[in-house]
């Protein structure tokens, strides 16, 4: 065996093996409510990625997680904790609609238009974290969870009385059809190629630019960063906003891009907790924004999948959460630990 | 060694994933179920998804019946070879209510497992934890050959079901309170809350008329064209009692009757259907004004109109009102017995009996086509030549039903909903009925009968109707 191939094995193997316990522990848990566990994951997989169909629900549940994981990811490389991805997301949403719904253009520039506010909201709702970080020293964590429900409560306001249905009182304005996505069949639209192509365009500024490589540089060694003259006030401002962006984007995704309903529902129902399943993906992922697309995908499947096993084989909701909540957690479990020894490492 | 050793477990992981990846597309989950995984979802039909098999089955003797049927017996309503198959399933999607809303998911659920008893199908409950579960949960039943009918229950699925029912145009849909029109299998099941509304306006009048009290009142949601059904109605009512009373008695009402015809009903828009303080703080004031009662027009804002009620009675030491409540959609009679008066009953659990009736006896497609996809449920109303009432005042018969849809939702939240056992309930509803007047209770039968047969036309105000006009009218 070449040395090449063994490399890349053992890169792969903690994966393979996280994914073996997570679905182990899980079937034990099946198991102890007396159900067949070869049934259980026969239905979740067959029902996530067993046929096209089960494709593109699975790749319509992925879409906005591909990007609000891109969002912590992106700080992770940075050194920072950047948990903004929900409050963004909600925010892109209220720009989408406020574009999209409220606004008419000529077909094409609509779709773009839309796009692009909900994107830029994303991004001016990173400002004021990023300020606080930048000039005072506020710890993103404490600065975000709060800017979190900020952005939660104003945009229910923004669904009750500016951007309301009228006639309609459980969700805002529709997106107009000159603002939607096309659908390529069941719930996925062609807005999965824009966060695709958004979430490379993030590997290759990463990886190939010296604005790149200054980020990572600042959050694997700050001490070597500060050292080669790096801005860490230009690094917070660039983590956020591409966060925002990102989460933005994720957030127009849902309105833009996801039949039936294209708007956001008064109780936030079709948004809500995307930003914070992108930490999850983000860790499957190892950080990495191409990793983020795999992570999102089977994050998808996985919320897709679950109702086929509640279906055929009787488990319930609440345990199939729970049989979920382990296979992720076993499987963030390598990237978790590899965070903690670098953040050992840092303070040392 | 340990390298080794590390190799071959990571072998050995390889191959599994392998075999759990690929066993999942082979791998027969139920073996009696009749999937064939190779085949995919067959259901029989030509419906353009390529399950890969032949989509008439050979038939040698060309009775139209395929041979591996042909000794079986006949059941009306299904396909002809029907008896050799399982019973047929229903599914019955929930909205993000879920089970346990003791409102309208819970009666959807019942009118299910009745029609379990009644028909032989089996139900299927799948619950929406989110509004983006609609679509995935309504394809559940669509791509399971064994399924004939899907219910979507409330509005919200209106869009999701219009989306699955046209990728699926083999499967029968049903979607109650969505208005999905000219789908040749979608029937959207809609309610006449109008008239069940004049009906409980009428019974508060004339309880206002009988202990003395100067008004009613009303605490409704956000307002949407839907709710003016309810309001228009229920002010309707108000005046058709008045004009009852004087009719009957020759005098004007007492109480109620001296207040000017534009003021009588007070009522209030909340702004919302979740928050239960709002109900409390519009209903306190109606009562200290003087409202005999106030109708719920705002789901679980019931909740509140009921602590309003109960701190009333605590002050004043009563078992049994005035002043009362109306409830709504399911009957609430029994959430506190003594206090609410009558419930203003929209039956969902009918809508999904219905629609499996008509699915088991092979009318389904007929009906939507005669009525264009719409079936109205409501007073007296007939489907197809069928009599069945969507729309009614509670009754103590149809009250320990709804007890024990109580008593469900206990086991199901692991809390305790019901105010006592069901005698203790049953007891106190009772009596309060009692101790109602006779002449009350026949005035609204007589209200029913007249809306039944069309002498009484209540008003029907909802989207692109001129909601101030009638205000000007009924106040």
């Amino acid at each position: 065996m070449s040395e090449r191939l063994w490399s890349t094995l053992r890169s792969v193997a903690p994966p393979v093996v996280a994914i073996a316990v997570g679905l182990f522990v899980g079937a034990l848990l099946m198991l102890s409510f007396g159900f067949d566990p070869v049934r259980g994951y026969v239905a979740l997989f067959r029902g996530s990625y067993g046929s096209p169909e089960a494709w593109m629900e699975s790749l319509a549940f992925s879409t906005p997680l591909m990007v609000t994981a891109i969002t912590f990811a992106v700080g992770m490389s940075a050194g920072l904790f950047n948990i903004c991805a929900e409050g963004h997301m909600y925010m892109g949403a209220a720009g989408a609609i406020a574009v999209g719904g409220m606004v008419s253009l000529p077909p094409g520039l609509h779709l773009v238009a839309a796009t692009a506010a909900a994107m830029l909201v994303g991004g001016l709702w990173a400002l004021p974290a990023a300020l606080l970080k930048m000039w005072r020293g506020v710890h993103e964590v404490v600065s975000t969870i709060m800017f979190n429900w900020i952005a939660f409560w104003f945009v229910l306001y923004l669904i009750r009385f500016h951007i309301t249905d009228p006639g309609r009182a459980e969700r805002a304005t529709p997106a107009m059809i000159t603002a939607r996505y096309p659908v390529l069949g069941g719930s996925l639209t062609g807005v999965i190629f824009v966060v695709i192509a958004f979430c490379v365009a993030i590997y290759f500024l990463l990886w190939h630019t010296g604005l790149g490589y200054e980020l990572r540089l600042a959050g694997d060694n700050p001490d070597a960063a500060r050292y080669a003259g790096v801005s860490f006030r230009r690094v917070i401002l660039l983590t956020f906003l591409i966060g925002g962006l990102a989460a933005g984007l994720a957030g127009g995704s849902q309105i833009l891009g996801r039949p039936p309903s294209w708007t956001v529902y008064a109780t936030l129902g079709n948004l809500l907790n995307l930003g914070f399943q992108g930490i999850g993906v983000a860790l499957i992922g190892r950080n990495h924004p191409i990793g983020a697309i795999f992570a999102a995908v089977f994050f998808g499947g996985l919320a897709h999948g679950g109702r086929f096993m509640e279906y055929e084989v009787g488990v319930s909701a609440e345990m199939v959460g729970a049989i979920n909540g382990i296979i992720v957690i076993a499987l963030a479990l390598p990237e978790i630990l590899r965070i903690v020894k670098r953040v050992r490492a840092v303070k040392e | 060694m340990s390298m080794t050793v590390g190799r071959s477990a990571l072998a050995i992981f390889v191959v599994l994933l392998i075999v759990v990846g690929v066993g999942g597309y082979y791998i027969d989950p139920d073996p009696d179920s009749g999937f064939d995984p190779e085949a995919g979802y067959d259901d029989g039909y030509d419906d353009g998804y390529d399950d890969g098999l032949a989509e008439v089955p050979p038939d040698t003797d060309g009775d139209g019946v395929p041979d591996e049927f042909d000794a079986c017996p006949t059941v009306a309503g299904l396909p002809e070879y029907g008896g050799c198959l399982k019973p047929p399933k229903i599914t019955v999607v929930s909205d993000v209510g879920g089970r346990g809303d003791l409102s309208f998911n819970d009666m959807a659920f019942k009118g299910g497992e009745e029609a379990e008893t009644d028909f032989g199908v089996e139900m299927i409950e799948i619950i929406s934890s989110t509004e983006d579960d609609y679509v995935p949960n309504l394809r559940l039943g669509a791509l399971d050959p064994d399924v004939v009918l899907i219910v979507g229950v409330g509005y919200l699925l209106t869009d999701a079901i219009i989306q699955v029912a046209t990728d699926f145009p083999d499967k029968d849909f049903a979607v109650i309170d969505g208005f999905a029109p000219g789908m040749p299998n979608v029937m959207s099941i809609l309610y006449e809350e109008h008239k069940g509304s004049a009906m409980v306006g009428a019974l508060g009048a004339l309880l206002a008329a009988e202990y003395d009290y100067p008004y009613i009142g009303g605490v409704f949601g956000i307002e949407i064209p839907v709710l003016w059904k309810f309001e228009i109605g229920y002010k309707w009512g108000v005046n058709w009692a008045m004009q009852w009373y004087e009719d009957t008695y020759g005098t004007p009402a007492p109480g109620i009757g001296a207040t000017p015809m534009k003021e009588r009903v007070l009522y209030t828009y909340t702004g919302t259907f979740s928050d239960i303080t709002k109900g409390y703080l519009a209903a306190v004031p109606m009562y200290e004004q003087g409202a005999v009662a106030v109708y719920n027009i705002a789901g679980p804002l019931g909740l509140g109109i009921n602590d309003a009620v109960n701190e009333l009675a605590e002050a004043q030491g009563l078992d049994s009102g005035p002043p009362f409540w109306i409830g709504v959609d399911a009957n609430q009679d029994w959430i506190n017995p003594g206090f609410v008066v009558a419930s203003m009953m929209k039956r969902v659990d009918r809508g999904v009996y219905l629609a499996t009736q008509l699915v088991i006896e092979g009318t389904f497609r007929d009906v939507v086509e005669e009525y264009g996809g719409i079936v109205v449920l409501g007073v007296g109303t007939e489907v197809s030549g069928v009599s069945i009432s969507g729309i009614s005042v509670s009754t103590l018969a149809d009250l320990d039903e709804f007890i024990a849809m109580g008593a469900r939702a206990e086991e199901l939240t692991g809390t305790t909903i019901l105010p006592g056992t069901p005698s203790e309930i049953r007891a106190a509803v009772e009596a309060m009925r009692n101790a109602v007047p006779d002449w009350i209770w026949d005035a609204i039968d007589e209200l029913a009968q007249e809306i039944a047969d069309g002498t009484a036309e209540v008003p029907e105000c909802s989207f692109g109707c001129d909601i101030d006009s009638y205000r000007d009218i009924y106040g």
